[in-house]
């Protein structure tokens, strides 16, 4: 349940990269989950070899996954014209996340691995329960990047011709905002946080590259019911999935835990076409 | 090519969207200081031909000098920077922000806070609204005082060139006897006014040059008056009874 908390606010760290690349560019990034996973893998080799504190190391994935989405943007994504981007984007994505997957599979082969520190191994009691200290890490460490996210986001010029941009892309280019760069910055960051979201995802679970499609799916499923693009309701939409799940698990059957949430989604898709917090004209183009 | 006494100049422009053009060779002159408006039925390309100026279209062939700059190739933003703002033909405003802020973005070009705060108040003066709203979300007003804040929010560059499409659409008549003399008003203060309006005859009055736009061509050019006056185009645009206060026909000619 208290965990459920903790994972929720990295799963709105991930939902939250995926959410403002849609909400910017109208991109729909399938590779998000597996990027998730080289977040790890990134955090893995930096751990296993280098002896890198895990979170030490993302002083060095977190850019090294902003410029790889820098480098993806410029190479794929600024080529998307027209009014077939988004689908055009999922294939385009889908290809993507199929090579990094396949690439990875050949690194790090297909056993499962996770990630080791002693905060992994070590647990601290809380409500009665004990909790691995990376629940808490991890949690810590989403609550302070989302943070600097949303001050980023709310109290910098730059952050306004984001803001700008998720509203209305013509409208931003006429105040002389350079769509074009800030969705490049934007795709960039969008793929930063799965560095982070990475390494706690692999501290707390085991992985190989096919756990990206369970990813990739709470992922998805995250920033519709949240609203595509809406910032606030990829956090809210996370923590509610998590915790949803949780809450069904104990009081209910684990069984049920995602089937609910499941029933949930639909009810609010059905009342709601847009999500808790999108809006519909940010659909259109 | 160009004589330096040429403002804006429109030069055997040729655009579309890829499919077909949408303007088919349009050669003309915006004089400095003037109101200069282009009317024409609905789908004629108007809107079409003000994106080629402010760099959202890219003319297939002709060039726009500016000035005697070429605009053809340049961004936005670098249209901007040249002094040419354009408040396009739906709303504009970030729904989401205050008044203040959208305000101030019209002057995201400017770094220096105390010239966006000295151009903030002077803006104020022309449009109260600004302030008075200042702290409301821009998507809380209403249609009227949105044009009006987008208004003053294309005002924070003080561009030379004001470019505004069909900024009366969808306003009752009082509110679009105030967008009108607001337009008066920017242009005597020294900003040259390049328009299109459906609401012509009232349009028309106010301009001092004015150019039919039929099917992607010029269709008659001359002064305000003249246009007015003709009887042909007053037959076939201005619709012999069209009345100004109709706020039915607005909302009909609202694209999309
Ligand atoms: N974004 C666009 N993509 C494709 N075609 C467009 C687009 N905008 C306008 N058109 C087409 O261009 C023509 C002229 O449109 P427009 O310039 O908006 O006319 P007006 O402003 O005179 O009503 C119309 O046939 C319209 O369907
Ligand atoms: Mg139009």
């Amino acid at each position: 349940m208290l965990d459920g908390v903790l994972t929720g606010s990295v799963y709105a760290l991930m939902a939250t990269g995926l959410t403002l690349i849609f909400g910017v560019m109208n991109i729909i990034n399938i590779a998000q989950g597996i990027l998730v996973i080289l977040g790890a893998y990134l955090s893995y080799t930096l751990s296993v070899h280098f002896g890198i504190d895990l979170f030490v190391g993302l002083i060095i994935t977190i850019p090294t996954l902003f410029v790889v989405g820098v480098v993806v943007e410029r190479l794929f994504m600024a080529r998307l014209k027209g009014p077939e981007r988004t689908s055009m984007s999922i294939l385009v994505t889908y290809a993507i996340s199929l090579i990094i997957e396949g690439s990875l599979n050949m690194i790090y082969s297909i056993n499962v691995v996770q990630l080791k520190a002693w905060y992994v191994d070590k647990s601290f009691p809380i409500f009665g329960v004990y909790l691995p200290y990376i629940y808490l890490f991890g949690f810590i460490l989403a609550v302070v990047l989302l943070t600097s996210l949303y001050i980023m986001l709310y109290r910098t010029r730059f952050g306004a011709s984001i803001r700008a941009s998720l509203a209305d892309q013509v409208a931003a280019a006429l105040v002389g905002i350079n769509v074009a760069r800030v969705s490049t910055i934007c795709f960039g960051l969008g793929i930063a946080v799965t560095a982070a979201g990475g390494m706690v995802y692999g501290a707390t679970n085991a992985f190989n590259a096919s756990t990206s499609y369970d990813l990739i799916s709470r992922l998805l499923t995250i920033i519709v019911l949240g609203g595509m693009g809406s910032l606030g309701g990829a956090l809210l939409a996370a923590i509610l999935m998590v915790t949803l799940g949780d809450v069904v698990a104990v009081v209910w059957s684990p069984i049920w835990s995602s089937p609910t949430f499941f029933f949930v989604l639909v009810i609010v898709l059905s009342l709601r076409p847009q999500g808790l917090f999108g809006k519909q004209s940010a659909r259109v183009a | 090519m160009t004589e330096s006494t040429s403002f804006l100049r429109f030069e055997g422009v040729v655009a579309g969207y890829g499919g077909g053009d949408v303007i088919k060779g349009v050669d003309f002159d915006v004089p400095q200081g003037g109101v200069t408006c282009i009317v024409g039925p609905n789908g004629s390309g108007k809107s079409t031909l003000l994106k080629t100026v402010s760099g959202l279209v890219r003319p297939r062939l002709g060039q726009l000098w500016f000035k005697g700059t070429p605009l053809v190739g340049l961004t936005p933003r670098e249209i901007l920077k040249l002094g040419i703002v354009q408040v396009p033909q739906n709303h504009s405003l970030f729904r989401e922000m205050s008044v203040q802020q959208n305000v101030e973005l019209g002057a995201f070009l400017v770094k220096d806070k105390k010239v966006i705060a000295e151009r903030l108040k002077h803006v104020t003066e022309i449009f109260p609204i600004v302030a008075e709203r200042a702290k409301d979300k821009a998507g809380s007003l209403s249609g009227g005082q949105q044009r009006l804040v987008e208004f003053a929010r294309c005002l924070m560059l003080e561009p030379e060139l004001v470019v505004l499409d069909e900024p009366s659409m969808g306003l009752d008549p009082k509110t679009l006897r105030l967008v009108f003399d607001t337009i008066k008003l920017m242009n005597k203060v020294g900003r040259t006014v390049l328009l299109v309006e459906q609401n012509a005859r009232q349009a028309l009055r106010m301009s001092h040059y004015a150019v039919v736009l039929e099917n992607g061509m010029l269709r008659l050019s001359g002064s305000g008056k003249e246009v007015l006056n003709n009887p042909e185009i007053g037959a076939l645009y201005l619709g012999g009874s069209i009345k100004e206060t109709s706020s039915i026909a607005a909302p009909a000619s609202k694209e999309l």
